[in-house]
């Protein structure tokens, strides 16, 4: 293989690898705060695609809409999250794993008929911004420059994050949350509004990737599903509850498969599962979690 | 005098379970000459769907593992069947008798691995594995017809009419759900649910706590693939599909509608469950959005579903009417 | 006694419930009675574009007929369902119309899988069931049997030989990569293609096979490689709707239509591309085949069906709706030469039928109850005529040559 073609298919991967860190990155941190598995995090992913979409169409003659759009399409999805938190997820804190895996798989069927509901059954598109429009040339193959964007956004975030989390009030707060909960009650820090917070970060992220998402692809039902197997696959890979493991777990999932339609091109939706399945079996809490 | 008998009567009869029960089975070999064709093939799908749900809650009820992934091996049953009876000679019913059968074997490997784990880790485990089932079927084209599946199966002609399958139906699901009673009673089934209140505990009094997970899941993928040769001979085909996570949150709802903490549950849950999606998709194409709601509903207001309402309703007319009846014998 | 007594009346009080549910009360006036007619397809979800179109097409036909007096003076009723593309869903939706409701004949649908489940429940039932859009030749071909007919062209045409012939016509590129969702569709459409490409030139070679999964819409790792690997032309098999939509996206920020030549077969469909305006990323200067090219139909029948089916339902039809309107028209037609409706008599008409459409004469064949339905392909452009990419330079394939021969169908059917 010549150097341009791995270049080219590593950048590939590295892009797809980057939207599906965001929503991952939002499932691990809700799992590690609330010890909740989000299920229905790929259908909030939709829902901000969708509403990333209505805001490009509805704002089209807005110049830089794109770009508000990434402001506030996800700040709208946090609002939508924080909905549900309030209302629905706070009643079953308390309760068994199996509870909070029906409630949320609930709320896949909702969130999905409501989008069905309110934007219909056809496909939708939304336009290459500029300046991220155009290809550039890499190693003498043309590579479009919005899926380096997509890595661009993936690694901000991430870092973002981190700072936020290690060097910030708020993130230390929230660390002594996720490490101890009584611990941090009985500090006087007020609990149930870190956790509505933490999920309205989880989702603010899942709405940042369904706005990314479309400018290089369709926003379409559907969409939930599927993304999120594939968060599935690379929260246990990196450790439920970790973000560097997120981050390292979407980039490996990203290039096995966009590696692996060189090589094996027919099962390389399987070796997704099987690395998963190794996973839990020798160390479930992934590459970078903590064993309980 | 005589009011008071009879009264006194009624309550009994509501307390006596046996009685409800030889109802039931009275009112099932009767249906056919009932309904029309069409509702009863709703019933046989109600039949062999409260089979698949019961064999599904002898983990989850019972055992208290949460499986993300029954209908691996439902799709199992169902597929063994299927290639038993198109590529090969064999009778019908052993091909219906081998799908169970190669569902287990299967469920005993799968299980080796998920119960390793617990909680959350088991769950996903139980959905890789239930995808990878999946993965094969859909990919191996050359031997399970792929996306495609398998369709029209050598069904003997004494089966072929609606009435005589639903008979067929009846008899195995009955069959079934009785050794699921008995295994559910069993001192085997009693250290499976010291094992889902406390597994502490439970490892501590000498149970070897992961050999008994594992018996279970085992039986569990048995009376599943039960569920799933059924089916096929039913439909006269299977399909990747069979082996869909979402007909595994099928399962899981209906197990939970009926009411997990009772043998009655899943079979209740299951009537129900195929009534309302029915009912409801007649109507509207949102019929998910309905399903949905009825989930988030069920999870925060009624956890016991509609058993476990009933019984706790009951228990304390039962507790009444048992007290009532110490102190009447005497008149 | 009396404790019996209760106990059989509670009894029978439940069986005289589950007698009144499934009570099915006879049709009061036996006189105009409807002729019913099925139709399962994909009426919601991503595909329901086409169910609610061919239904539209069906309504279309039905309120034309009924209003001139009906078939045998009973008017036509179609009951549509929806089949979620799941196989079982859309069998236990046939068993349902044909028990329950008692259509007398089921039509539909989009997904293969589905149709050929609903085909060996129609076998079993002896029913007939006719294909309006699955396009897999297998159904007809080695599934085929007597109460199933297809009117709608199918895979080996629109997939396979159609793109092949007009690829030897046009530019005869000798090396092709291929890409195709990753199910018996996927496989079929390119082997098809193979077999008849590599007969006209055959010293062209299929350098390499990509197969995402089905399902698929980010082809961003799939397109770098066929842009890198030196290829004429590149050659979607079955790969239509959103996920083609997305693919020509990314496909165009690659430019990879301006690098090699496209064969992409379902760039025909308007149903994707009728939304896609000037400007907008499309598959430029692609070889397409196309189901009904309406735009390039001169008869004047076909025009009022167009402003029909758009006035009903607000976008322009899918070749699925076409099909079912001949479909309904085919029926009438069988059902007053036979002077009954009488399903095995039907058969025996239907099977040797040749239907007078606004596309021409469209013959059934009887080896494989296949409608010989034409294929057009031509360049996709934008025009000013039309808002959205089209073919253009249009032709047209009729007659048996862009199917297999029955002779073919025949050693298929052996094996």
């Amino acid at each position: 293989m010549r150097i341009e073609v791995i270049a080219a298919q590593a950048l590939s991967g590295l892009s797809v690898g980057m939207v599906l860190f965001l929503i991952a990155a939002g499932l691990s941190i809700i799992f590690g705060t609330l010890k909740v598995l989000n299920l229905a995090h790929g259908s909030i992913y939709m829902v901000g695609a969708f509403i990333c979409y209505t805001f490009t169409s509805t704002f089209a003659h807005v110049i830089g809409v794109f770009w508000w759009t990434l402001i506030l399409a996800p700040i709208a999805t946090a609002l939508v999250g924080g909905l549900i938190e309030i209302f629905l997820l706070r009643r079953i804190y308390a309760e068994e794993m199996l509870y909070q895996y029906i409630l949320t798989f609930g709320l896949i069927l909702v969130l999905g008929e409501m989008c069905k509901l309110i934007w219909g059954v056809g496909y939708h598109t939304v336009s290459v911004p500029w300046p991220v429009n155009g290809s550039v040339p890499i190693l003498g193959i043309s590579f479009p420059v919005y899926n380096l964007f997509l890595i661009g956004c993936g690694i901000a975030v991430f870092v973002g994050l981190l700072f936020f989390m290690h060097y910030t009030g708020l993130g230390s707060t929230i660390r002594a949350v996720t490490y101890n909960r009584e611990m941090a009650n009985a500090l006087g820090i007020n609990v149930p509004m870190v956790y509505t917070g933490v999920f309205m970060l989880g989702c603010w992220l899942a709405g940042l990737a369904g706005t990314l998402m479309p400018p290089m692809s369709v926003v379409a039902l559907g969409a939930d599903m599927e993304v999120i197997i594939g968060c599935f696959i690379i929260v246990v890979i990196g450790g439920l509850g970790s973000l560097p493991g997120a981050f390292i777990g979407a980039i490996i999932l990203g290039l096995l498969t966009s590696f692996g339609i060189f090589i094996v091109p027919r099962l390389a939706v399987a070796f997704g599962f099987i690395l998963m399945i190794i996973i839990l079996v020798i160390r479930p809490w992934g590459l970078m979690g903590k064993p309980e | 005098m005589e009011r008071m008998e009879m009264k006194g009567f009624l309550e009994r009869v509501v307390v006596i379970k046996r009685l409800w029960l030889a109802m039931a089975v009275a009112f099932f070999v009767v249906l056919p000459f009932l309904i029309g064709k069409g509702w009863l093939s709703l019933v046989n799908e109600m039949l062999i769907m409260a089979l698949a749900a019961s064999g599904l809650n002898l983990m989850l009820g019972y055992t208290g593992m949460v499986s993300f992934g029954p209908a691996g091996l439902y799709a199992v049953g169902a597929y063994t069947t299927a290639l038993f009876l198109t590529k090969t000679g064999i009778p019908f019913v052993i091909a219906i008798v081998a799908g169970p059968i190669v569902a287990g074997a299967v469920g005993a490997i799968v299980g080796w691995f998920c119960v390793r784990r617990t909680h959350v880790y088991f769950a996903l485990l139980t959905l890789a594995f239930a995808q990878i089932i999946w993965t094969i079927i859909f990919e191996w084209y050359g031997f399970t017809g792929g996306d495609n599946g398998i369709v029209g199966m050598p069904v003997p002609d004494l089966l072929m009419s609606i009435s005589h399958y639903y008979y067929f139906s009846l008899v195995v699901v009955v069959i079934c759900l009785i050794l699921l009673w008995m295994i559910g009673n069993s001192p085997f089934g009693k250290i499976l649910q010291a094992i889902r209140e406390n597994p502490g505990r439970t490892e501590f009094i000498g149970i070897n706590v992961k050999r008994y997970q594992l018996i279970a899941f085992v039986l569990s993928s048995a009376f599943l693939g039960a569920a799933g040769s059924l089916f096929c001979g039913f439909s006269d085909s299977v399909f990747p599909d069979y082996a869909h996570w979402a007909k595994s949150t099928d399962m899981i709802v209906i197990c939970l509608l009926g009411g997990m903490y009772n043998f009655a549950g899943p079979i209740i849950g299951s009537i129900v469950y195929i009534l309302l999606s029915k009912l409801i998709s007649s109507y509207t194409m949102y019929w998910m959005l309905f399903l949905g709601i009825i989930v988030v509903l069920l999870v925060l207001f009624m956890r016991g579903g509609i058993m476990g309402f009933i019984s706790e309703k009951l228990s304390s007319k039962i507790q009444e009417i048992r007290l009532r009846g110490q102190y009447d014998t005497g008149s | 006694m009396k404790k019996m007594g209760i106990l059989v009346s509670m009894l029978l009080v439940m069986c005289m419930v589950a007698w009144g549910i499934g009570f099915v009360p006879e049709a009061a006036a036996a006189k105009k009675k409807p002729i019913l007619i099925g139709h399962v397809h994909a009426m919601s979800g991503a595909m329901s574009m086409y169910g609610i179109s061919c239904a539209t097409g069906g309504e279309i036909a039905i309120a034309e007929i009924n209003a001139a007096g009906g078939v045998l003076g009973r008017p036509l009723k179609q009951i549509s369902r929806d089949s979620k593309l799941s196989p079982e869903t859309g069998l236990r939706e046939s068993k349902d119309l044909f028990l329950n409701k008692r259509v007398d004949f089921l039509t539909g649908t989009i997904s293969s899988a589905v149709g050929q489940a609903i085909s060996a429940y129609a076998k079993r039932a002896k029913k007939i069931f006719i294909i309006n859009i699955s396009q897999s030749s297998r159904t007809t071909e080695e599934l085929g049997h007597r109460y199933l007919f297809r009117i709608d062209t199918n895979a080996v045409p629109y997939f396979g030989y159609g793109p092949a012939l007009a690829l030897a016509q046009k530019w005869a590129d000798k090396k092709i990569i291929s890409l195709g969702f990753d199910y018996e569709m996927g496989h079929n459409g390119l082997r098809v293609f193979k077999e008849k490409y590599l007969q006209l030139v055959p010293d062209a070679k299929i350098i390499d096979e990509l197969w995402p999964p089905l399902g698929t819409t980010d082809f961003t790792p799939y397109i770098s490689k066929i842009a890198n690997s030196g290829a004429d032309a590149f050659f979607l098999s079955c790969v239509y709707g959103g996920g083609e939509l997305a693919f020509t996206k990314q496909a165009w920020a690659f430019g990879l239509y301006d690098k090699m030549h496209a064969v992409q077969p379902c760039a025909g469909d308007v149903e994707t591309w009728g939304k896609v305006k000037k400007g907008e990323p499309y598959p430029k200067g692609a070889l397409a085949t196309c189901r009904y090219p309406f735009w390039s139909i001169e008869d004047p029948k076909s025009k009022a069906f167009v402003e029909e089916h758009y006035n009903r339902v607000g976008f322009l039809p899918s070749y699925g709706a076409m099909n079912q309107y001949f479909i309904i028209y085919a029926l009438k037609e069988a059902i007053e030469k036979v002077g009954a409706v009488d399903t095995e008599k039907i058969v025996d008409t239907l099977e040797t039928m040749v239907l007078d459409t606004f596309v021409g004469k469209v013959p059934i064949r009887t080896c494989d109850h296949q409608a010989i339905m034409p294929t057009w392909f031509g360049i996709m452009k934008f025009t000013p005529d039309l808002p959205f990419p089209h073919i253009t330079e249009v032709e047209v394939l009729r007659g048996e040559s862009p199917y297999h021969s029955c002779e073919q169908i025949r050693k298929l059917r052996k094996k």
